[in-house]
């Protein structure tokens, strides 16, 4: 039990570290960048398009949460393959890879939220100690959510190499059918149910209202995330139970 | 531990991999039945059959054959990298495999990085390794070039550094795949008093090589394995010669 955390550990640190190893920068890229890329979208929705400052914010955390959500599924579908080398040779707890790859995505996630608090000074924002409580909730529930399918995820694409397009594809998918540049209420009634079905619409729109308007949260909206939860703890469950069943075999269909 | 128990137990083990027929399927062909690569087409291959093996406490087994006759296979279900088809595999206490140096070694790292994320790999503490770093680093001969990184190493310096790590591992059992060639001759020495300390602890050796020298040095039994079945079993001479026969 040791050695799992610290195996899980090492292989964060090393998988983190080797990613600006060779650059002069290093490390400053992890915040230099998605400064860079928040400020274009921030100036363009500033000066093109008049938005309101409450939109405006949203829309950057809503992409932040979308890019953590991609980033932390393809990287958690790689990450068996990338690792095959180790997991040919010796034998550990094969769905530390998983793990490492999932937080990894999420250490990116929470620089990003460095750069969302330094725009944040540039168009405020209204965040409450309850609100906080709910915008993390909402995080807790796209982590818990994004480790499930990144366990069945790795497992399918060890058999089937075709799902890293499809996935890809996928994942705009989702990320069109959720409201992160539209608001809900845009939408056709129609089309607002099946969006609604969407987890991350939920998630995005309880973030947003916790971190950006907190002082509109109210308790009706911790029930709703409750809900939300204990969808993704068990998307999480199905895809433990999956990925123990199938991971022993792994090593044959590298 | 019971000294008359076997520590390794292995019965009537099989394993059979699945070979899958190169696949040349037209875009028509996969319309027509869209599913089928779900199963795809493919036979059976047995590599190991019918394995009795028991290895006790102390012992130093050699396991010699021919290229492709279920070596390695058969290291890696000690290793428990693979499940056998059938049969069973009891280990009791902790293995360490060598089936390769330096697993987890990256390039763009330094050698002291490559120490730890190594060392972490086989099982060891974080503590562990910095109590033994120095004499990690003094073993391998690389005083000067731990801060380097890996890429720019030779590759005679990756193996001594893998190596220096690997021995530190503690383990019951060590399953090593022909890691024995390695280095120049003084290192090859000082390697091979390593695996004289292992048999004076009384641990227990696994060792797969083609060098009929090392297994008449070391070993206390010896099996040949030819055709995925154990063909001489016991005696290190006959085993030797019966490799040599082929």
């Amino acid at each position: 039990m040791n050695n799992y955390i610290e195996l899980l550990k090492e292989f964060i640190r090393t998988d983190f570290k080797l990613r600006y190893k060779n650059s002069y920068l290093g490390i400053i890229w992890i915040v230099l960048k998605p400064l860079a890329m928040f400020s274009i979208i921030y100036l363009i929705w500033s000066n093109i398009m008049v938005m309101n400052a409450d939109y405006k914010m949203g829309l950057l955390l809503g992409i932040m949460i979308m890019s953590f959500f991609s980033e932390a599924i393809m990287m958690g579908m790689d990450s068996l393959l990338t690792k095959s080398g180790i997991i040919l040779k010796i034998k550990f707890p094969r769905e530390i890879t998983i793990y490492s790859a999932v937080t990894i995505a999420l250490m990116d996630f929470a620089f990003n939220m460095i750069v969302f608090v330094i725009f944040s000074f540039f168009t405020p924002i209204h965040p409450t100690g309850i609100g906080l409580l709910l915008f993390l909730a909402a995080i807790v529930c796209i982590f818990v959510l994004t480790m499930g399918v990144s366990l069945f995820l790795s497992i399918l694409y060890i058999r089937l190499r075709d799902i890293h397009n499809l996935i890809e594809v996928g994942v705009q998918l989702i990320f069109w059918a959720t409201p992160i540049y539209y608001t809900l209420a845009m939408m056709p009634e129609k089309l607002q149910k099946i969006i609604i079905l969407n987890p991350l619409t939920l998630i995005v729109t309880y973030a947003r209202k916790g971190l950006i308007t907190g002082d509109q949260v109210r308790l009706e909206d911790f029930l709703q995330m409750g809900i939300v939860f204990l969808v993704c703890c068990a998307i999480l469950l199905l895809g433990t139970i999956f990925f123990k069943k199938k991971v022993s075999k792994i090593a044959e269909y590298f | 531990m019971d000294e008359n128990k076997p520590i390794i137990q292995i019965r009537d083990l099989k394993k059979s991999f699945f070979l899958p027929h190169e696949r040349h399927d037209s875009l028509v062909e996969f319309m027509s039945n869209p599913f089928r690569i779900f199963k795809p087409k493919g036979e059976q291959f047995t590599v190991l059959k019918d394995i009795d093996l028991d290895v006790y406490k102390g012992e130093f087994l050699g396991i010699m054959g021919r290229n492709g006759s279920g070596k390695s296979t058969l290291l890696k279900i000690l290793a428990g990298i693979y499940e056998p088809t059938s049969g069973s595999v009891k280990v009791t206490g902790s293995v360490v495999p060598f089936l390769e140096l330096g697993v987890g070694f990256n390039a763009e790292l330094s050698g002291r990085e490559n120490v730890f994320l190594n060392g972490i790999i086989l099982g060891m503490s974080k503590d562990k390794l910095k109590k033994k770093y120095d004499e990690i680093v003094a073993f391998a001969e690389l005083e000067k070039f731990m801060d380097m990184p890996l890429k720019n190493y030779s590759s005679g310096m990756q193996v001594r550094l893998a190596f220096s790590i690997a021995i530190m591992a503690d383990a019951d059992i060590y399953i090593l795949d022909e890691v024995l060639a390695v280095g120049d001759v003084e290192f090859q020495k000082k390697c091979f008093d390593v695996f004289r300390n292992y048999k004076e602890q009384k641990k227990t050796v696994i060792l797969v090589t083609h060098a009929a020298g090392s297994v008449k040095d070391f070993c206390t039994r010896a099996v040949f394995l030819k055709d995925g079945v154990f063909q001489v079993q016991g005696d290190v001479d006959e085993v030797i010669e019966a490799y040599n026969r082929g």
